[in-house]
């Protein structure tokens, strides 16, 4: 049987696969059969026997070909299940991807289909447990039981989604301030490394969430095992574990646990808002990670990768996701997405596709935490559909406005105040410069799950007062202030009264 | 090297005449650097170690339908078409033992100083499972460097990834160095891991450390330039492998990893001579996974024990926004930066206070110390912005409070001056800083 070459394009590949007319019987892959021993088994049908073997990827010959895309296939070698995803299926050879990993295989060895596919558990007992992306405890609870579904079932109508609901308010001023939200929300938490991502979206868990005090998913994807661990502590701690459900995929694991936590994670969230009828939060760090592990999945499977090697489906493979993050009548869907920008480049491919589908972002930005002012927020780049003065009044609308025009003006007198220093700016530019610094200083915020470090107490800071802060600051009625009093306070008027 | 011979001949002798020998021939059918394709292996394991004759050793790095792909890692003649290749049935492993401390070491056992086998060798998997979440515990015991602009600033914690960032010449060994002369009678174990050194390099620090008393409790593993690009790629693998060994033990171990970037770039090597899709700037796209699972083996361990790694990654013209670069500080717990500019202006260490990052921060230092700490580096941190807005300002037209912030920004920086291995204990720390306070004030 003749079988497409997708390697053909490619010389390097020439030296690896010359073989381009592939044998179509175990006997001519030398792997020889024993009819006997290929029975069936109690927990799966043989469908054939593995023929080649890479780090993440092994490929199977079938006689017959009984396996669909996504079917979930294993393997055994000294007591131990090697489990595999089909991914391709070309001809009479399937390309399956491992779960953790390869070590040990050898050609030849019997691959058995199992009855289901990727399931994900699907019931109460999601709540106060952690699992990995493969849908099993992970915690060392115990849990067991429980009811499961397919993780890549669901699809949404566009009939089904709603997508009105009220403003939600997260106590960080910044946020509220220039990237407002509501109940549905897609809000994207976007930055490159070690610019405070995590730190914001459990700033974000902590007061969001311990506000609504609905339930919730956290999604820990290709991220730290030391933060899902002290995440973990902290939910346990605060006596919310039994609100929230956790699943990882994280960084020390293999391409495919990084990419599936994605999806085991929406199942949990769906379960909740489709059988439960709740408003749900669900929390991603970070859904880049997704991006990055399918691209190693596609390059396994030798696909022509796009610029920056990324897999060429990158934007369907995230509409998938994305699409299923979204809020009916039975309840809603907010969520918060990390989102990593690889070597700080913000026009890359994943990130746009990504940032796509969200309804609001706040970008992080090095220039801003190298000042040490966090949260790092870069303020021309961070939006929100809701900046609208019929959604958040005339007032606020006038004063986002202002403060960016403000702001900008600031960036560029920065630039002269370099070259020709600061006596030189007019009487207006000079009181643009200081009340510009002391607005971007005011923006800062002392967090509450920063208090370890930094050792100053976090602050949640409602809106009213964050829009009197900032008239007074554009204003000049605090003008006499020192700018660096605005520095890691919470409201200014409000606590000085 | 001759040890290595006959020890697997011992052993497949004795094998021969226990009748257990039954291991499969292939034949050699292309080479391509350290790069073989083996026709024949039909029944091999995926990273099983096979050896082709007296000419060279290596693993099972990938198998094709019709043949296999070996990576070499040690090579004694070069490798010819038609030389037979034999499987050994064993995973391919690295070698260690417990008396090797003191010792420059390869992955392969051998006493690199000497040239010998170490006695007792025990076989190290290269690569381990990944430790799961919840046998790890938070991270709150301090790792003191003795360096003030770090233990009081950017704090390392046992158990805590810390990058040590910047371009060639900007002391960034220095400060891994520093950290490991520190941890002298504090009980950690240390691996110095040098990867694509130059002998000339390692025998520096190895002369250096012997001088120092630091070899006592330190461990060189090292992988050199010349050595084949796989034995570079294991050596960090195996370094943490060993690593874990002394972790289940309850102990404390510190990794220097000098460096990824190097490390990174021999990836890509092997990467593209097997024929891999490359992805961004070349990398093979699993570029991110070969780091962050070496570092994901950095934890509190929930037996008390815990392993702080402590990598080094070499920038150019002082990006550290470049592709590998911001992998690594992705994955890490934190990174210090270190400036060329500082440096030529003599500022040691050279670390860039606004680029630097310790998530962990207060939550690994003592009460007293994040006391003092923390808001030393809040003042550091306004006073560099505050600089280099008002460099050109008319001194003496400035408020008596921002003068005196200007000069006291200047002190701190001076405060932090500290030269190669003079390193301070945290009470000598606060004692400083109290008296900075006072004489400010």
């Amino acid at each position: 049987m003749e079988r497409m070459d997708f390697k053909s394009n490619n010389p390097a590949m020439d030296f690896i696969s010359r073989n381009n007319s592939k044998p179509a019987t175990f006997e001519a892959y030398d792997i020889g059969r024993n009819a006997e021993e290929s029975a069936e088994r109690m927990d799966g049908t043989f469908i054939g026997q593995i023929v080649s073997i890479s780090s993440l990827k092994v490929d199977i010959f079938m006689e017959k070909p009984v396996v669909k895309v996504r079917d979930r296939v294993f393997t055994e070698r000294s007591g131990r299940k090697y489990w595999f995803e089909v991914a391709e299926i070309k001809g009479s050879v399937a390309s399956a991807i491992c779960f953790n990993n390869t070590k040990g295989l050898s050609r030849g060895l019997k691959v058995y289909l199992s009855g289901t596919g990727l399931e994900a558990p699907y019931d109460d007992q999601i709540l106060g447990h952690m699992f990995s992306s493969y849908g099993e405890p992970i915690d060392n609870s115990g849990v067991s039981g429980y009811n499961k579904r397919n993780i890549y079932d669901k699809s949404l109508e566009m009939s089904e989604i709603i997508i009105d609901g009220d403003i939600l308010w997260t106590g960080i001023k910044v946020l509220d301030f220039f990237a407002p939200m509501r109940k549905g929300f897609k809000m994207g938490l976007l930055g490159g490394a070690g610019v405070g991502k995590t730190v914001l979206i459990k700033e974000l868990i902590n007061n969001v969430y311990k506000g609504l005090r609905s339930n919730s998913v956290f999604v820990g994807v290709g991220e730290r095992s030391r933060e899902g661990r002290d995440l973990y502590d902290e939910m346990l701690e605060a006596e919310l574990i039994d609100k929230i459900s956790m699943v990882f995929g994280q960084m020390g694991d293999n391409a495919m646990s990084r990419s599936r936590a994605m999806y085991t994670g929406l199942t949990c969230a769906e379960y909740l808002r489709d059988e439960k009828k709740q408003d749900v939060l669900l929390f991603i760090d970070n859904i880049y990670r997704m991006v990055q592990a399918n691209a190693e999945i596609a390059t396994e499977l030798a696909h022509m990768p796009i610029e920056n090697g990324y897999s060429p489906a990158l934007l369907t493979e995230i509409s998938e996701v994305e699409e299923r993050i979204n809020s009916t009548e039975d309840g809603s869907i907010t969520s918060f997405q990390a989102i990593f920008i690889p070597a700080d480049d913000i026009t890359d491919g994943a990130v746009h596709a990504i940032s796509k589908h969200l309804d609001g972002q706040v970008v992080l930005d090095r220039k801003v935490a190298e000042k040490g002012l966090y949260p790092a927020i870069n303020v021309f780049a961070t939006t929100s559909t809701l900046i609208d003065p019929e959604v958040i009044g005339d007032r606020h609308f006038r004063l986002v406005e202002k403060s960016l025009s403000i702001l900008s003006r600031y960036e560029e007198l920065e630039q002269i105040v370099a070259v020709l220093g600061i006596d030189e700016l007019s009487e207006s530019d000079h009181n643009i410069f200081f009340r510009a610094r002391k607005l971007r200083n005011y923006f800062s915020q002392p967090m509450f799950v920063a208090e370890q470090y930094t050792g100053i107490p976090g602050e949640f800071v409602a809106i009213g007062d964050v829009l009197d802060d900032v008239e007074a600051i554009i204003s000049g009625d605090l003008d006499d202030v020192e700018e660096q009093d605005f520095t890691y306070i919470g409201a200014y008027l409000k606590t000085r009264k | 090297m001759e040890g290595i011979v006959n020890s697997v001949l011992e052993k497949k002798i004795a094998e021969i005449n226990e009748g257990s020998n039954a291991y499969e021939i292939g034949t050699v059918s292309m080479v391509r650097q350290y790069i073989v394709e083996v026709t024949g292996l039909l029944n091999v394991s995926y990273f099983e170690k096979v050896i082709i004759g007296t000419s060279a050793e290596g693993y099972v790095d990938a198998i094709r339908e019709s043949s296999v792909l070996v990576s070499l890692t040690v090579i004694y003649h070069a490798v010819k078409i038609g030389d037979s290749v034999m499987a050994t049935g064993e995973e391919y492993q690295a070698k260690y033992s417990q008396s090797a401390t003191g010792h420059v070491m390869s992955i392969f056992g051998e006493d690199l100083m000497v040239g010998k086998m170490l006695d007792d060798l025990e076989d190290v998997p290269i690569e381990m499972e990944p430790i799961p979440i919840m046998d790890r515990t938070a991270v709150n015991r301090p790792l003191l460097t003795g360096i003030m602009g770090v233990d009081l600033m950017y704090p390392i914690g046992r158990g805590q990834r810390q990058l040590i960032i910047g371009d060639k010449k900007t002391g960034k060994t220095q400060i891994a160095l520093d950290t490991i002369y520190n941890q002298r009678g504090k009980g950690v174990f240390c691996i110095y891991v040098a990867i694509g050194k130059t002998k000339k390099e390692v025998k520096a620090v190895y002369s250096e450390f012997l001088g120092k008393g630091v070899m006592d409790y330190t461990l060189i593993l090292a992988a050199f330039n010349d050595n084949p690009a796989p034995v570079l790629r294991n050596t960090p693998y195996a370094a943490l492998s060993i690593a874990r060994k002394h972790l289940e033990k309850g102990e404390d171990v510190l990794v220097v990893i000098d460096d990824l970037k190097r490390h990174a770039d021999v990836c890509r090597e092997i990467a593209l001579l097997m024929g891999s899709t490359p992805g961004r700037d070349a990398y093979p796209p699993d570029i991110f996974y070969s780091h962050s699972r070496l570092l994901e083996m950095g934890c509190q361990h929930m037996n008390g024990g815990s392993i702080t790694i402590l990598p080094i990654c070499e920038t150019k013209s002082g990006d550290i926004t470049d592709y590998i670069s911001t992998n690594i500080i992705s994955i890490t717990d934190g990174q210090l930066v270190l400036s060329a500019k500082n440096f030529e202006k003599g500022q040691k260490p050279a670390i860039n206070y606004g680029l630097s990052v310790s998530r962990l921060g207060g939550a690994v230092q003592t009460r007293e110390v994040k006391r003092l700490g923390q808001p030393l580096k809040r003042e550091l941190l306004s006073y560099l912005e505050q600089k280099e807005i008002f460099e050109l300002a008319d001194l003496d037209e400035m408020g008596e409070s921002l003068k005196n912030r200007m000069r006291r920004g200047g002190q701190i920086i001076n405060m932090l001056n500290q030269g190669r291995y003079a390193v301070r204990t945290s009470e000598q720390m606060i004692e400083e800083v109290r008296e900075f306070g006072e004489i400010a004030e």
